[in-house]
């Protein structure tokens, strides 16, 4: 592996950690070793736009079509100049409306398509049926075996071959079944559990209630219903409007929480992308070690510390003259 | 020493914690991502049924079966989404499930290419090696275990068009020139509708949440996705509506992928950092709170 890195790849991937380190020195300030780093990237991203866009987009979709002689692609073609018109004359601007018109009409189309996914199918989520009955070791389909917590498809085949003989007398005979591994064992106890775990989920018997997920559901409609309120304006938010509002605001400032929570763990996510790639961490150990990630980023931050020391110093000097 | 000495003493204490320099949290986080990495803590997770019904999709295709693969991201996005992909390419190729890729995101085709020759082509996982128990994978070779489409411009328009039309938006031909018509894992498949599944590997828009808009609804294709954290909350209700038969949100779940499938790689490596990451800002909310409502508290005396 390290054999077949050339010296052009070797620089490439000593000039990342160089960036790296560049881009991360704004956490101190602002600084020109920065500003490179930013400049570079617009520069690079934007030639890399305008030659991917051609292989991609013009030459297939324009280009190799009036090759082929299909004049249509010519239609496309002369909306994109349309845009530009008002470069010709501020007279023609108007022209530019009939392409953006095009576009507009062409995403409210697709835009009316979302009324199904998540208008129609999110609905029909909120109104399912509130009571929720555990499933049935005993006459369970394989597929919904498998979608309780702990029992995969051979833990759920091995619950119907038992099933076949002698009816399961409890959840707990499903971890002692014969032809389970030690994972699926394992896997099995760890999942067990009275508020939602398998025992939630799971019966030996018709008609047992999963009382955490009857729960769950009214939370969820009390939850829906208390955040629509806060967002109806006909109505004064005061007595029991502002309670059920006041409620409607702590679902949505959780679920804010949430999201939150998610983009801290996002940010940390790119972070540590950056930090692997300098110590090498995600590579291939004889690559990383040819590489040598940590004293290149050493040598990045010696680099930019004494370089930022005299670029302040120039700066205060510049201030006293 | 009197109490009106004890009070601008006080003061000057929480004056400075007011203007702590937050240069330092940024070098403590710094520490705090940068030491896990050097000295693994392997701190216990567990599997989320979302992840869990995402593995046992996959688990349960079968070897004749063909996956579209959409890479609908940027190289800021990789280590969130790399891990996944990793790991799930290692599940599908144990399985000898072919792939085909492509992608609306114009970022994405580098990381395309680098991920093919990187992960799909070489063999990934041999039984017994590292700890591996699962089955052994094997190279996977061009346009007959995988076809590279490439990248198609057009967001919503392209997604849309590939649910009625692959072939058309792919100009009939693979990212190498190949025609369709000559790779046998692309015949009979004219649409997303004609894979056994769609995984989205989704950094945005257009992403997996347009997939689900334009394409799922309407052609009720099984559909799975792996998102970055961000998206995971926008993500879940289609999760929880079947309309995705399973969702893995960020690097933790991609960690708890790689779990699954019994091979920790990337994720596995970053899922301490992540915990150890999200104790110095649960302690910097703490902190800030504290500094904050202690001022407060002394403002009001004063």
């Amino acid at each position: 592996m390290a054999d077949l890195v050339s010296t052009a790849d070797l620089l490439g991937y000593w000039l990342g950690i160089f960036l790296t380190i560049c881009i991360l020195s704004f956490l101190y300030k602002d600084n020109p070793f920065y500003k490179f780093a930013e400049h570079l990237f617009v520069g690079v991203s934007i030639g890399y736009v305008i030659i991917q866009q051609y292989y991609s987009v013009l030459e297939p979709k324009l280009v190799d079509r009036l090759g082929d002689g299909s004049w249509l692609a010519l239609v496309p073609l002369a909306l994109v100049c349309m845009l530009f018109a008002k470069l010709a004359s501020r007279r023609l601007a108007w022209v530019a409306r009939f392409p953006l018109a095009f576009v507009v009409g062409l995403y409210a189309g697709f835009a009316i398509k979302t009324v199904q996914s998540d208008l129609g199918a999110q609905m029909a989520e909120s109104m399912k049926d509130l009571d929720e009955i555990k499933v049935n070791l005993n006459s369970a389909s394989e597929e919904e075996l498998s979608r309780l917590p702990g029992i995969s498809e051979p833990v759920a085949k091995a619950i119907i071959e038992r099933r076949a003989q002698v009816p399961l007398a409890s959840v707990d005979e499903v971890a002692g079944l014969p032809g389970l591994n030690q994972t699926q064992r394992d896997i099995l106890g760890e999942e067990r559990g009275a508020l939602i775990g398998l025992d939630a989920r799971a019966a030996t018997s018709d008609g047992e209630r999963d009382w955490f997920g009857i729960f769950s559901d009214l939370l969820l409609l009390c939850g829906l219903l208390a955040s629509l309120i806060y967002f109806y304006f006909s109505i004064e938010q005061k007595g029991a409007v502002g309670k059920v509002s006041r409620f409607g605001v702590w679902i949505l400032m959780i679920g804010f929480g949430a999201s939150f929570g998610y983009a801290v763990q996002g940010r940390l996510a790119l972070a540590i992308g950056r930090a692997m790639d300098v110590l090498g961490k995600d590579k291939d150990p004889l690559l990383a070690e040819r590489i040598h990630g940590p004293l290149v980023g050493c040598l990045s931050i010696a680099i930019i510390v004494i370089g930022i020391a005299l670029w302040e110093r120039r700066a205060r000097r510049g201030r006293v003259d | 020493m009197t109490a009106g000495d004890k009070q601008p003493r006080r003061r000057d204490w929480i004056d400075k914690l007011q203007s702590f320099d937050r240069r330092w949290i940024f070098l403590v986080m710094g520490l705090a991502i940068v030491i896990p990495l050097l000295f693994p803590l392997n701190l216990p997770f567990k599997p989320s049924p979302m992840v869990k019904a995402l593995y046992d999709t996959v688990e349960n295709l079968d070897e004749s079966d063909v996956v579209y693969l959409s890479l609908d991201l940027d190289p800021a996005a990789t280590p969130e989404l790399e891990p996944f992909f990793r790991a799930v390419v290692v599940h599908l190729k144990r399985q000898n499930v072919r792939i085909a890729i492509g992608s609306t995101w114009y970022q994405a085709p580098p990381i395309m290419e680098r991920w093919i020759r990187e992960v799909i082509e070489p063999q990934q996982a041999r039984q017994g090696e590292g700890g591996y128990e699962g089955l052994s994978d094997r190279p996977y070779r061009k346009n007959i275990d995988y076809v590279n489409l490439g990248f198609r411009e057009g967001r919503d328009v392209a997604i849309n068009k590939l649910g009625s039309d692959l072939r058309g938006l792919f100009d009939n031909r693979a990212a190498d020139r190949t025609p369709l018509d000559a790779i046998d894992l692309m015949k009979g498949r004219r649409r997303l509708g004609d894979f056994d599944l769609v995984i989205l590997v989704s950094a945005g828009a257009p992403g997996a949440k347009e997939f689900v808009q334009q394409v799922q609804t309407r052609y009720n294709i099984p559909m799975v996705a792996s998102v970055t954290s961000i998206m995971t909350t926008d993500m879940s209700p289609y999760y929880q509506a079947d309309q995705l038969l399973g969702l893995a949100g960020g690097m933790l779940a991609a960690a708890e992928y790689e779990q699954l499938v019994g091979k920790p790689g990337l994720g596995a490596k970053a899922a301490d950092v992540l915990n150890v990451g999200h104790l110095v800002v649960i302690l910097a909310i703490l902190f800030g709170n504290f500094v904050f409502f202690v001022g407060r508290r002394q403002g009001r005396r004063v």
